[in-house]
């Protein structure tokens, strides 16, 4: 009886799905269908409801990093006038992403900010059925319509942090704790050489990849196997500052990363590259509000404060900060490009000519290690 | 690899074994007594939050140590509610509080984040510390690691030789026959569990107090799927566990070092070493004859028949 | 026990674990009940949340039918994650190496492909249990982690797509390696698949003299051991079932919800797929109705995150005290109350 009952209600159930799919099969459109909506977002800012914002995260925000640093940006959107935000963490690229991000869209959020790079297809699909909304997707290249990309160029600040480490080092090795072999971290180990190289030519930078980007047992663990071997300067492309720790109890220096983590390693923090997204997302929100936002493809960087360098440690003596400071200077007024040649890869072949710069494209996608890295990028 | 980096790397393997030696030694107390309780990972959360929450609030590492390893035991508790008083299926539940640990540390440490505790560092035993090659490698390590040193032997000791271990490991045996002799089965099961749970959650605790200051969440990173999988690498024996813990924590350390040194492997190759290699050793030593021992009575339910 | 009685202790638990998470909600100052509705018309009250939740449980199924086969035989076989890998992969492999292919011969070229490679996978730590007398649970744990590095390494490595700007992914399969979606759906025909496998399961399963030695055996292998069943051959032909199903369940989400293959497929549905195997009692059609229910609880959370804005954990504490009570409550089914006295 109770089997029974059961078997009814599975197989109506597929029964069900079965008609459904044979249904909508029928009417299989050409062009994404494209679902209602409520109004655009200019009308109802006029009509004095709130704008809502949406943010899609990768990790939980308690990841003490990247989507930490996000969601400090949505709290400065949050404080904005006549804007709500909400955000959903701990989305998995691919499939679920979609899920969450067209949920957004059917709700009617007026902008859906997506941060990792994964969201990038799952949000292109759902950008099409949706055209009044706006979509915001960091760290990738497509665009469309109704959807931006946006990113930060993190390695202006991580050549500053290099320039630091490259003058405090004594053994002339440095050691980068680094998450995964993707373009946007390989780029901030190049630039991050350049810099140390560029005030100490014979500078070495040690790479360890830890496959994770929140395991700070693993990621100290990496930083004292960087330590063992002679390093003095880490640095890190990790979202927790465990590294930091490792270099302070081993009485050396190090670079942070994401936010200033000088509050780990008081002794040991030299300087970090960090994100600042607050300001970059007030200013996309605004320009939705006033109507004048039209998709682009944004890499803002020092100008605009989207990256920046947390203050120096006392360490730190006066002539380098003052070098440093004027390259910052130089960089932020455009005068000077990080990636200028000539630039060589790990086995000496010329990638970038002597006086051209690297096209953003290339820099983009970026695969391969300048020379003085001594790691693989696979 | 010169003598002096050999030396720092098997420092490290200490280190990097003990979180793992803790929670493995707690679930092999958990399944003597015949329950199986797959929450380890979950525990080792809560473990390493509350007892991060603990030191930031009272300054008292070894007191937050302590606390660490009651959450765990508080989170194993819910386990015992669910397999010994309410008969739930062991492998659900642990399951479940896996989801449930890792949930729970993730919605209370959030406002955590950031901060940073004082907890423990390393202090070199007197004398032990000078020995050339051991004193290194072990006498200079952080209290905790001490600690892991002491409650080994002593687990081995309890389980053989005394009265209380020997029901504890009868209940997961052949429970019909510690009933029919007097014992409590149910009242052991509870200690077992709750035994068991305190000691993974110091295992976390590991983690937020002494191998790292800090708290982030999914802190425990996997670290307790690979205890659960020591327990059977272990045969279920204290000391084995020493052995299976060092070696995957030796061989992660290692494989960083590989990498810092300058390789062309590329790292996913390296990353699989420890995993591979546990695979190695359980095959070639249960080859051997010496035939797994899992406690017969292991993930069977008692009814409540007393 | 009459089937009122079971329903009526199931609500009762299932309501109990709403009731505590309507408290951990109150205490966060959020509308309690509303966060309750809320979460049920995110997973249910709409067609295209029902839509996303069969999306969300077609891998689920999957998986939690490939262990359960593998449970009734007492078999430990956590690995399904790591064989979900591996079907991905051959899934994968066929695409890529045989791109001018038409659908009806690439499709079910990848099926095979993926059929084969998890079942491969599946069937080391079998050949090792019986060889070498290593035990199964440890085996398939690892091989998780090392099939997942596998993954790491083709996408990072040889299989990158030189046009995703050096990003780890392969390039986007042709058109003819993508299972379907239905009109404008996010539903695939990988649906259909799930039914025929599941049938297939149980009638294997209730019909089959292999089924019925199978289940004889996982009551009691010493036993089985003296009636002459097949033991050892039983053991390969689980695990291969087990493999190859998971490795359906790579092989549709590869195909049909990314398109390609990237790290980032791997979301733990292996894991997820033991909870619902035993959770349904290791009963094919169960197993379909609780992989909907949790996929549905999963895309309900979602919807509590947006509109009440409480944190993801927040899902998984509910999830794991909906399915503890649940199991306590299974106490009350097999017991009666006064079970005591005695």
């Amino acid at each position: 009886m109770k089997k029974g009952l059961i078997i009814l209600a599975v197989g109506v159930l597929l029964l069900f799905i079965i008609v459904w799919n044979i249904f909508l099969v029928e009417k299989k459109p050409v062009a994404p269908v494209q679902e209602k909506q409520p109004e655009r977002a200019q009308v109802k800012t006029e009509d004095g409801k709130a704008l809502k914002v949406g943010f899609v995260y990768v990790s939980p925000v308690g990841d003490a990093g990247w989507s930490y640093a996000h969601n400090q940006g949505r709290l400065a959107v949050e404080a904005m006038e006549g804007v709500t935000t909400s955000f959903v963490e701990s989305v998995k690229e691919g499939p679920d992403s979609e899920r969450v991000i067209q949920n957004m869209a059917r709700k009617g959020f007026d902008v859906i900010f997506a941060t990792s790079f994964g969201y990038m297809d799952p949000m292109l699909n759902v950008a099409k059925k949706f055209p009044k909304t706006i979509f915001m997707h960091c760290s990738g290249y497509k665009t469309a319509e109704n959807m931006g990309n946006y990113f930060g160029r993190m390695y202006q600040a991580r050549y500053l942090s290099g320039m630091v480490a490259g003058a405090m080092t004594k053994n002339n090795t440095l050691g980068y704790v680094a998450a995964f072999p993707i373009p946007e971290v390989i780029r901030g180990i190049n630039a991050f050489t350049l810099g140390s190289q560029s005030l100490n030519p014979a500078v070495e930078v040690r790479v360890v990849w830890t496959k994770t980007w929140y395991d700070p047992a693993t990621e100290k663990e990496a930083a004292k196997s960087l330590l063992d071997i002679g390093a003095d300067v880490i640095a890190q492309h990790q979202d927790s500052p465990g590294p930091q720790e490792a270099a302070q109890e081993k009485g050396v220096y190090s670079v942070g990363y994401n936010s200033d983590m000088s509050a780990f390693a008081p002794k040991a923090h030299l300087t970090a590259p960090i994100w600042n997204w607050g300001s970059y997302y007030v200013d996309i929100v605004n320009q939705v509000k006033n109507g004048t936002w039209k998709s682009m493809a944004a890499w803002p960087g020092m100008d605009q404060g989207i990256v920046a360098l947390a203050p120096f440690g006392a360490m730190v003596p006066a002539d380098i900060q003052k070098k440093v400071l004027a390259m910052k200077t130089d960089l932020t007024a455009g005068k000077v490009k990080v990636f200028t040649g000539p630039i060589h890869d790990q086995a000496g072949n010329v990638k970038i000519a002597a006086n051209a710069s690297a096209a953003d494209k290339e820099l983009l996608g970026t695969t391969w290690f300048v020379k003085g890295v001594i790691g693989t990028t696979e | 690899m010169s003598a002096e980096i050999i030396i720092l790397l098997l420092a490290a393997t200490v280190q990097s074994g003990t979180p793992i030696l803790y929670a493995t030694l707690g679930e092999i107390v958990t399944e003597k007594v015949g329950i199986l309780n797959l929450g380890v990972e979950g525990m080792m959360m809560v473990g390493a939050l509350a007892g991060f929450i603990a030191a930031l609030y009272t300054g008292q590492a070894t007191l937050a140590f302590l606390v660490g390893g009651l959450a765990g035991g508080l989170l194993a508790a819910l386990h015992g509610l669910v397999c010994i008083g309410f008969q739930g299926n062991q492998v659900v539940s642990g399951l479940a509080l896996t989801i449930l640990g890792t949930g729970l540390a993730d919605y209370l440490g959030t406002p955590f984040v950031g901060q940073k505790v004082t907890g423990f560092s390393a202090v070199p035993l007197p004398l032990l510390a000078d020995i050339p090659g051991l004193g290194p490698v072990f006498f200079n390590q952080d209290p905790l690691v001490y600690g892991s040193y002491l409650i080994v032997p002593l687990l081995w000791l309890f389980f053989r030789n005394t009265k209380w271990g020997l029901r504890l490991r009868s209940v997961g045996e052949y429970p019909e026959a510690a009933l029919a002799a007097g014992v409590s089965v149910h009242l052991y099961r509870w200690a077992g569990v709750i035994g068991g749970g305190f000691l993974v959650g110091l295992g976390g605790a590991y983690l937020s107090l002494a191998y790292t200051h800090l708290w982030t969440s999914g802190m425990s990173a996997g670290r307790g799927w690979i205890a659960v999988a020591l327990v059977i690498f272990a045969f279920w024996r204290p000391e084995r566990a020493l052995i299976g813990a060092y070696l995957f924590g030796g061989i992660m350390a290692f494989q960083l070092r590989l990498q810092a040194m300058g390789t062309h492997i590329p790292s996913s190759l390296l990353l699989m070493l420890p995993y591979g290699l546990t695979v190695l050793v359980l095959v070639l030593s249960s080859r051997k004859g010496t035939r797994a021992q899992s406690p017969a009575a292991l993930g069977i339910n008692i009814e409540p028949a007393e | 026990m009459p089937l009122w009685h079971s329903c009526l202790v199931l609500s009762g638990a299932v309501l109990l674990s709403l009731g505590i998470s309507a408290a951990m909600l109150a205490f966060q100052d959020k509308p309690a009940l509303e966060g309750i509705v809320r979460l049920f018309l995110g997973a249910f009250g709409s067609i295209w949340a029902l839509e996303d939740c069969l999306v969300k449980a077609i891998p689920l199924f999957l998986c939690s039918l490939g262990v359960a086969v593998a449970f009734r035989l007492q078999i430990w076989n956590i690995g399904a994650e790591g064989q979900f890998a591996l079907g991905a992969i051959g899934a994968s492999w066929f695409a890529l190496t045989f791109k001018g292919l038409g659908p009806l011969v690439m499709l079910p070229g990848m099926l095979g492909m993926a059929l084969f490679a998890g079942g491969l996978w599946a069937c080391i730590p079998a050949v090792l249990k019986l060889r070498m007398k290593a035990n199964e649970i440890i085996v398939t744990l690892m091989m998780n982690y090392i099939a997942i590095l596998f993954l790491d390494y083709l996408v990072y490595g040889p299989w990158k797509d030189q046009e995703s700007y050096g990003f780890p992914m392969t390039p986007v399969f042709s058109p003819a390696a993508v299972v379907a979606t239905t009109g404008s759906t996010r539903l695939n025909w990988g649906t259909l698949l799930c039914f025929l496998f599941g049938v297939l399961i149980w009638i294997f399963l209730r019909y089959s003299r292999l089924g019925f030695e199978l289940m004889a055996s996982g009551e009691n292998v010493r036993c089985a051991r003296y009636a002459r069943l097949p033991y050892e051959r039983l053991v390969i032909l689980v695990m291969v079932i087990s493999g190859a199903l998971a490795g359906c369940a790579g092989f549709l989400e590869a195909s049909a919800n990314l398109n390609r293959l990237q790290p980032s497929i791997m979301v733990g549905y292996g894991y997820t797929a033991i909870v619902v195997a035993w959770l349904a009692r290791l009963n094919p059609l169960y197993i379909g109705l609780a992989s909907f229910l949790l996929a549905g609880l999963r895309v309900g959370v979602e919807n509590l995150q947006l509109d009440l804005q409480v944190p993801a954990a927040f899902g998984s504490i509910m999830e794991g005290l909906i399915l503890l009570t649940v199991l306590a409550a299974g106490f009350f089914n097999q017991y009666r109350l006064g079970v005591h006295k005695k």
